[in-house]
């Protein structure tokens, strides 16, 4: 049996522990905003936070999350950290097909937990394992610096 | 059909479970993962058993010894490593600069090693520095240089009792260190080239001086014979012995896709790490 943490709630798992924890997400839990892109830890669209760090999802078996807290784009989007991203991915208009943002905004928010007011090349920098292959990117960095600075006190 | 997969929590029992069943090690998964990846939605098939050891406290950590040498422990990330200030320049920079930043939450010094793909970025800083393997098994522990521990491409002196434990960095004293990766993107690119350099300089002569090569060959590549050729020289005859070493350097690497490529950076950067040495007026890293 694996538990683990999901959204603040303890889980079970009582499935083959090598199973991947995108799947397990998606499939067990429903929680489909986590999207699978390439599924080999290149895209980070199926992106996580595992005890706060960023974490490719298609890459990790759920035998290695025992114990572990994993948050996904619903836990966050609860939160007044996670509102305040979204909030600003859409005043920015950083959101054309939408496909990568569920990660790009967990990337934001490891982001932000380690540093409150990053500039553009830290943000740059805590994105660039997450592809966009619509946006050009340039809207999403605004999105990010446009939330540390809203957001000012909330990280 | 489902595989046996174990989750030890101690390392006591990890060693156990490897001497009865064999059963090989899964830390972060990101070389594992992708190679026995079945597709979208379905959980990756193992030809053998799998035990999965990122839950085992005692494989964590990094630890400072007093004889000034640094022990990583196997479960160490890239992001770990790359952040703590007791792990030498080119070892820490090499870490900084591998996948991007979830990678670098997965990935594992441990894994890097048992991987022992020729691409691998950890390895080559760690040859430079005369980093041995601390490897264990019920039977009790070996450690052995890692660039004999790495026999080639994908192959180890692993043992199908042993786990790797840790990686120990000797206490080694430089004056000038470099460290370059050539990859084609700056996140989640695997390395087309890499080189790192140390020498040392007192009361003006060259008293060590290190190459190692990455990607240039099957494994790591040093060349003892020419680093002799700089070492107990003079400062002021370093610049004249620069065409000879970068001979030997050349002999000594052998790559294997693009070789004039390869041959070529190879060159260059070795030439600018020693021409920089030279005019430098006190200790730095040449970048
Ligand atoms: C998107 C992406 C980008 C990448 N970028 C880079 C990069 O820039 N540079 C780079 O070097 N690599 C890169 N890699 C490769 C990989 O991430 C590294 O090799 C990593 O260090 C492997 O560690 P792991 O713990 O995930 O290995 P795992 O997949 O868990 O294991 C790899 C191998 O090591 C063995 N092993 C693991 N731990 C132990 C142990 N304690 N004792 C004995 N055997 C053990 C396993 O049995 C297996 O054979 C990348 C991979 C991906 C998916
Ligand atoms: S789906 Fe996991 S990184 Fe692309
Ligand atoms: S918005 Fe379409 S992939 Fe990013």
């Amino acid at each position: 049996m694996i538990e683990f943490v999901l959204n603040g709630r303890q889980v079970r798992f009582s499935g083959n522990p090598l199973t991947r924890l995108i799947d397990v997400l998606r499939e067990d839990f429903g929680l489909t905003g986590t999207k699978e892109g390439c599924g080999e830890g290149e895209c980070g669209a199926c992106s996580v936070l595992r005890n706060g760090k960023l974490t490719t999802s298609c890459l990790i078996p759920v035998g290695a999350v025992c114990g572990d807290e994993i948050v996904t784009i619903e836990g966050l989007r609860e939160t007044e950290q996670g509102k305040c991203l979204i909030d600003c991915f859409a005043e920015a208009g950083a959101v054309q097909c939408g496909f990568c943002i569920p990660g790009m905004v967990m990337a934001a928010q490891a982001l932000l937990l380690c540093n409150s007011h990053p500039d553009e090349d830290d943000v740059r920098l805590a994105i660039s394992g997450n592809i966009c292959r619509c946006t050009g990117y340039d809207l999403i960095v605004d999105a990010i610096i446009m939330a540390s600075e809203k957001g000012a006190g909330l990280w | 059909m489902v595989e046996k997969c174990f989750i030890p929590t101690s390392l006591a029992e990890a060693l156990e479970i490897r001497k009865e069943t064999k059963a090989r090690p899964l830390a972060g998964g990101t070389d594992l993962m992708v190679q026995y990846k079945q597709g979208q939605g379905i959980t990756p098939v193992f030809p053998w058993p799998v035990m999965i050891i990122s839950s085992i406290g005692e494989l964590r950590g990094i630890e400072k010894g007093e004889d000034g040498s640094v022990l990583i422990r196997a479960l160490t990330t890239p992001y770990e490593i790359a952040n703590c200030q007791d792990v030498p320049y080119p070892v820490r920079e090499a870490a900084s600069r591998m996948g991007a930043v979830a990678l670098r939450n997965s990935a594992t010094i441990g894994g890097n090693i048992g991987n022992a793909s020729p691409k691998g970025d950890l390895p080559q800083p760690l040859i430079l520095l005369d980093a041995t393997v601390v490897l264990k098994s019920l039977d009790g522990d070996r450690e052995v240089l890692l660039d004999d521990f790495i026999l080639g491409s994908k192959k180890t002196d692993l043992r199908d009792d042993e786990i790797i434990y840790a990686v120990r960095i000797p206490k080694v004293e430089y004056t000038h260190v470099f460290y370059r990766k050539i990859g084609t993107r700056r996140a989640n690119a695997i390395s087309k080239l890499s080189l790192s350099c140390l020498i040392r300089v007192e009361d003006g002569a060259v008293t060590d001086f290190r190459a190692s090569s990455g990607a240039a060959g099957p494994k790591v590549i040093r060349s003892r014979e020419t680093e002799a050729i700089l070492k107990g020289r003079r400062l002021e005859d370093v610049k004249s012995l620069i065409p000879e070493v970068l001979d030997g350097w050349n002999r000594a690497i052998s790559p294997h896709a693009m070789p004039e490529y390869r041959r070529n950076t190879t060159r260059r950067m070795l030439e600018h790490f020693l021409l920089e040495s030279v005019s430098a007026s006190s200790e730095c890293i040449i970048h």
